[in-house]
């Protein structure tokens, strides 16, 4: 067999993976639709302005509703010090 | 014709192929290292943008404005009064005062983040009971003193085994006792996972929050294309408060996450050098081993042309293959395992951590964009070397 038919027969199984994950993809954005309907009711039930992702400071916890200023707010010269900080941005506003 | 041209690419393809083959201990590490780099990247973007479109659909339903006091830079308790400055401002439907802050619990080290509102006076509080995986949301304040609602890191972390009732500290540091009526379910984990909801009356008490003061104030308007003039006319009757329309909440989750934070940048940085330690061996020169295979292949009669195309094919292939194996891990690693990688510093010394159930959308614009960061600057890189090995003459290289 020559090389180039391997190849193809190796990037043709790359891509069926590929396929098999896209379909896996399908069926679970089918099941996020059935529940993005109640994190519509919970946001507007509770005025959330925020995703629980980050819980360790307020900065990153709520960050829509925080000054820009507040991981520097603790003491003069405070530096920002909690791990999510390097992958949170502050908000611009 | 087409036929024979068919046959010759073929051909090229099987010499390119052959020839990884033959250095593939080389062609393997090469491919090792740019799929980690591509899977880094693209795992980077998946996150970012699973998080910002989940931020986008969700927070599409937030509060229209919401009303802060501000006092030396900082945000303080604003007075309920405010809510009633604001009757005069037409277009105003509602103004729902809300006390919420963060509990520290000193023994699990735990945050806890307390809402305290009457959920009927909210849009769509009635139908909170529906969200909830079991128990039902406290009613009127009286009937409802001392029930909470709690998501279900809270549930895990208090560890109550059964029972339905915890206590809380105050400020003085007397117990304020509640009884769990109800818990969330695990499908909204992404926003209520660290939540203890109770009524106002409860949240002033355990806070100390005096009476006639409230932490925000949420003003729901009757026209929302209204919504900018009528924060703007909030702003003129209240100039010491920040007023919050949804519109910058939902701006904010755009922003906040992106190749400019710290974690970004190290991602795209080691990305760059990657590539340029990979571009400098690349350019800086071909082995003795590799002059002499260009000089052997023009002896027998290929051309420049035929040479340069092998070249580029090998980049193609390598770079190609790093593609598909880095993206496909990256997609694996970001549905399947929760994005494990990136988890200590996207929740750092968070001890409530939700399952984030991410899945990514995968637009042509941001495959275009790991392509743009790893697969072109890959072939631009190896062009120079491949012309340079294509221009070797062949006496030089086989010491004639």
């Amino acid at each position: 067999m020559r090389p180039a038919l391997r190849f193809a027969m190796f990037l043709c199984l790359l891509l069926a993976l590929d396929g098999a994950l896209l379909f896996d993809g399908l069926s679970r954005r089918m099941a996020e639709y059935a529940t993005l309907a109640r994190l519509e009711v919970v946001t507007r039930g509770l005025g959330l302005t925020d995703l629980a992702v980050a819980t360790e400071a307020r900065y990153t916890r709520h960050p829509a509703v925080s000054d820009p200023v507040v991981p520097f707010m603790d003491h003069p010269g405070a530096i920002e010090h909690f791990p999510t900080g390097a992958f949170w941005l502050p908000p611009s506003r | 014709m087409a036929r024979h041209n068919l046959e010759k690419q073929l051909s090229i393809l099987d010499f390119a192929l052959s020839s990884l083959w033959r250095h593939r201990m080389k062609s393997l590490s090469v491919l090792l290292v740019f799929a980690a780099v591509i899977f880094l990247l693209a795992s980077f973007q998946m996150v970012t943008q699973a998080l910002s479109d989940k931020a986008k659909q969700v927070l599409a339903h937030t509060p229209e404005i919401t009303l802060q006091k501000m006092s030396a830079g900082r945000q303080e308790s604003i007075p309920l009064a405010y809510g009633e400055q604001l009757a005069g401002i037409f277009g105003i439907r509602r103004v729902v005062p809300r006390i919420w802050g963060y509990y520290f619990d000193e023994v699990r080290l735990a945050n806890y983040t307390v809402m305290g509102l009457e959920v009927n006076e909210m849009p769509e509080g009635g139908r909170l009971g529906a969200t909830l995986a079991k128990g039902v949301m406290p009613g009127p304040a009286d009937e409802a003193q001392g029930r909470v609602v709690v998501g279900q890191s809270i549930k895990k972390t208090m560890d109550l085994a059964g029972r339905t009732t915890f206590s809380l500290f105050r400020p003085d540091l007397s117990l304020k006792p509640f009884e769990i009526s109800g818990e969330f379910s695990p499908d909204t984990d992404i926003l209520t996972n660290d939540l203890i909801v109770m009524n106002v009356a409860d949240a002033r008490d355990l806070f100390g929050i005096p009476a006639g003061l409230v932490t925000d104030l949420c003003v729901y308007v009757a026209n929302p294309k209204e919504i900018e003039t009528i924060a703007k006319k909030i702003s003129e009757a209240l100039p010491s408060v920040r007023v919050l329309t949804r519109s910058q909440i939902q701006k904010t989750y755009q922003v906040v996450f992106g190749w400019r934070s710290g974690f970004g940048s190290i991602c795209l940085l080691a990305a760059l050098a990657a590539f340029v330690i990979l571009a400098w061996d690349k350019a800086s020169g071909l082995s003795p081993e590799e002059r002499r295979e260009i000089a052997i292949l023009k002896v027998l009669g290929w051309e420049t042309s035929d040479i340069l195309a092998v070249r580029s094919r090998e980049s193609v292939i390598v770079s190609g293959l790093a593609c598909i194996v880095g993206m496909t891990a990256a997609y694996i690693h970001v549905v399947y395992f929760d994005a494990a990688l990136f988890r200590p510093v996207l929740m750092g010394w968070s001890v409530l951590r939700p399952d984030l159930h991410l899945l990514p959308r995968l637009a042509a614009g941001d495959i275009l964009l790991i392509l743009a960061f790893t697969v072109i600057p890959y072939l631009a890189a190896t062009v120079i070397p491949a012309w340079r090995s294509a221009t070797v003459p062949a006496d030089s290289a086989l010491g004639g």
